[in-house]
């Protein structure tokens, strides 16, 4: 390896090392007894990761070319380097909601393995977007899986976090079986588990198509797409909101990007199969992800089924036309990163405080804590695509990839629906700034990086909306 | 006689298959279990996959076996049978698995290119091995090292699962 290589493979590798740095400084930590010392060692750890996670943030955006390293096996260019940029931005505003969680008592001294499992999770998504065989892209996709489950269960004493955990893990690994069994039909009919490879014998024979529908089946558990969304309202609900939100936005969005680029690069003989495919779930995710939201009262589950939704209109981008619908799918993913995070962010901050998480809790939120209720609104609005924040775009962006290849149906369905989560987006505001309550969300401060990380996603929602540069960066590289 | 060998495995395969998903005692379901995975080994041993035979055998049919009866006997309920699933679970599970397996077994006979990649290359351990630190062309270095990644993640994770509550 020189030193090319290396800045190729900077995001992996700076990550992989943080992580032994931080499980060297765990060791140390037990020499350190006493209440006190332990509060004030995993402060240390958490400000410490920041700080590293911040340079590895920055560093990828130093510029490198396209690069091919272990025969093919890892692969990158520029639109893969773009992909995991976002994921650190999003990783990093979660770390930063995460340390109000962290300082609490009975999570004080699990927070450096918190963060370890994190960063683990986010390894495996960097190396699934940048694989370039099947089997690299199976261990990622399963790195990124595994530690999640022992996240979602990280309150393990109360029962709905094990339920959670529990959930999760059995159903991520039935369909990573399944993805599996596809991966082994794949290598059976094309003698090669390497894409470029693949890519060039995969044909439209039944076999093929059939295994091609069993491989799909796990990103689409990761994206929660309709027939594979159950686990995603238990899991969302029962699992601590920092990871909630990670899930919803952080695992689904590499999920997004790996699957984006598998159907463009290694099924692109099959694309009017695909095609059709996504069509219908794209319907089907849409609808049955608005229709659930509607009638949710805890806020978890209702951005739970909320992001249902949103993940059918990423489908619109998938199978729009290829330049526009790829570059469109990452700026959704950009700013879903931003408007959600700000959501669960917000959301987070009154769960820590008091404990509440229905709607009805939410009555009167302006009155006590006006900025939150702000961001909130802001969030949501962008959730649901209003003009001055940025979400407007990637949804318009969404629906013109789609309408360019000729779905106007598909189109006016899909317009339809944004209304629909119009309507329940707008109860939570209503909730928030109309609706009167007795006793109110008391006033609270957040801490400092409670405050910055919600910072970071109003700006992004609003800059990202008015900088047109952005999307234009985007579209010239895809 | 190879295909004697095969067809018999292939017979011990199946039935022994059926009698762990059928079993009502959890323990014998599991030592069902360990005959189809040594049945496969032979399978392995047969096609001169040796090294896979015999990972197949300490792997599956040793390590993992033996996990499967520790936490059958930790939870301690090796003696107890299970209930007998309703009729019409009973029922949409076979006709579940008809439809699976009759779509599979027709793509499967209407396919006819499958890709014949010869063994002239004998897998020796040896070349396991190399292969398994080549970081070049057909290496698989990568993985290799991705896997104790993933492996360190899942540990820090069970003991995240593990570790008792704050005093």
């Amino acid at each position: 390896m020189n030193l090319n290589d290396f800045i190729i493979m900077r995001h992996e590798l700076l990550l992989t090392t943080v992580i032994i740095i931080l499980l060297i400084a765990e060791v140390f930590s037990i020499f350190e007894k006493g209440e006190k010392s332990i509060s004030e060692f995993s402060f240390g750890i958490e400000m410490f990761a920041i700080l590293l996670f911040l340079i590895i943030t920055l560093v990828g955006f130093v510029p490198s070319g396209r690069g091919m390293l272990f025969g093919g096996m890892y692969q990158t260019d520029e639109i893969r380097i773009l992909m995991k940029n976002i994921l650190n931005i999003g990783t990093l505003i979660i770390l930063f909601q995460s340390v109000s969680y962290l300082r609490k008592n009975e999570n004080k001294e699990k927070s450096t393995e918190f963060i370890l499992l994190l960063f683990s999770t986010l390894l495996g998504m960097n190396f699934m977007v940048s694989s370039g065989d099947f089997l690299m892209f199976y261990l990622g996709l399963e790195l990124a899986t595994l530690p999640l489950a022992a996240l979602a269960a990280f309150d393990k004493f109360k029962n709905k976090f094990s339920e959670a955990g529990i959930k999760f893990i059995l159903l991520a690994a039935l369909s990573s079986g399944v993805t599996l069994y596809g991966i082994s039909m794949i290598y059976g009919t094309n003698g090669s588990i390497y894409f470029s490879d693949v890519s060039l014998t995969f044909s439209d024979e039944g076999l093929q198509i059939l295994a091609f529908i069993f491989f799909i089946s796990g990103l689409a558990f990761k994206i929660s797409l309709v027939p594979f969304h159950f686990w995603a309202a238990d899991v969302y609900e029962g699992a601590p909101v920092n990871i909630t939100s990670y899930l919803s936005v952080i695992s689904k969005g590499a999920a997004v990007f790996i699957f984006i680029i598998l159907l463009y690069h290694v099924f692109p003989v099959i694309s009017k199969e695909w095609t059709y495919l996504l069509y219908a779930l794209s319907i089907l995710t849409m609808t049955i992800g608005n229709l659930f939201a509607i009638r949710q009262q805890n806020l978890k589950r209702f951005l739970a089924f909320s992001s249902i939704a949103q993940a059918g209109f990423i489908l619109l981008g998938v199978i729009g036309e290829p330049q526009l619908g790829l570059a469109s799918v990452i700026y959704f993913v950009l700013i879903y990163v931003f408007s959600n995070l700000g959501a669960f962010g917000v959301v987070s901050a009154i769960s820590n405080f008091s404990g509440k998480e229905n709607m009805n809790d939410y009555n009167g939120l302006y009155q006590t804590n006006p900025k939150l209720s702000l961001v909130l609104m802001l969030s949501l609005f962008s959730l649901a695509g209003i003009p001055p924040v940025a979400g407007f775009f990637g949804k318009f962006f969404l629906f013109t990839a789609a309408a360019q290849k000729g779905f106007y149906g598909l189109v006016i369905i899909a317009t339809l629906n944004a209304t629909i989560s119009l309507y329940y987006y707008l109860l939570v505001i209503k909730a928030m700034f109309i609706n009167k309550n007795e006793q109110p969300v008391e006033y609270f401060r957040n801490d400092f990086f409670t405050r910055t990380g919600l910072l970071i996603c109003v700006l992004g929602m609003i800059i990202i909306g008015f900088a047109s540069f952005i999307f234009d960066g985007i579209f010239s590289m895809s | 006689m190879n295909q004697v060998v095969f067809y018999f495995l292939s017979a011990v395969i199946l039935v022994f298959s059926l009698l762990t998903v059928t079993s009502s005692r959890i323990l014998r379901a599991a030592v069902y279990l360990l005959f189809v995975l040594i049945a496969t080994a032979g399978i392995y041993f047969l096609l001169g996959y040796n090294f896979l035979a015999g990972v197949q055998l300490t792997l599956y049919a040793g390590g993992i076996i033996v996990l499967i009866i520790f936490a059958i006997m930790l939870t301690g309920s090796a003696g107890e049978k299970l209930e007998r699933p309703s009729l019409n679970k009973f029922l949409l599970a076979i006709l579940i698995s008809l439809i699976g397996t009759v779509t599979s077994l027709i793509l499967f006979f209407a396919y006819h290119s499958f890709p014949v990649i010869g063994n002239e290359i004998p897998a020796t351990v040896k070349m396991v091995g190399a292969s398994l630190i080549n970081p070049g062309d057909n290496g698989y270095v990568l993985p290799f090292e991705l896997i104790s990644v993933l492996l360190l993640a899942a540990i820090v994770g069970a003991i995240v699962i593990a570790k008792k509550a704050t005093r």
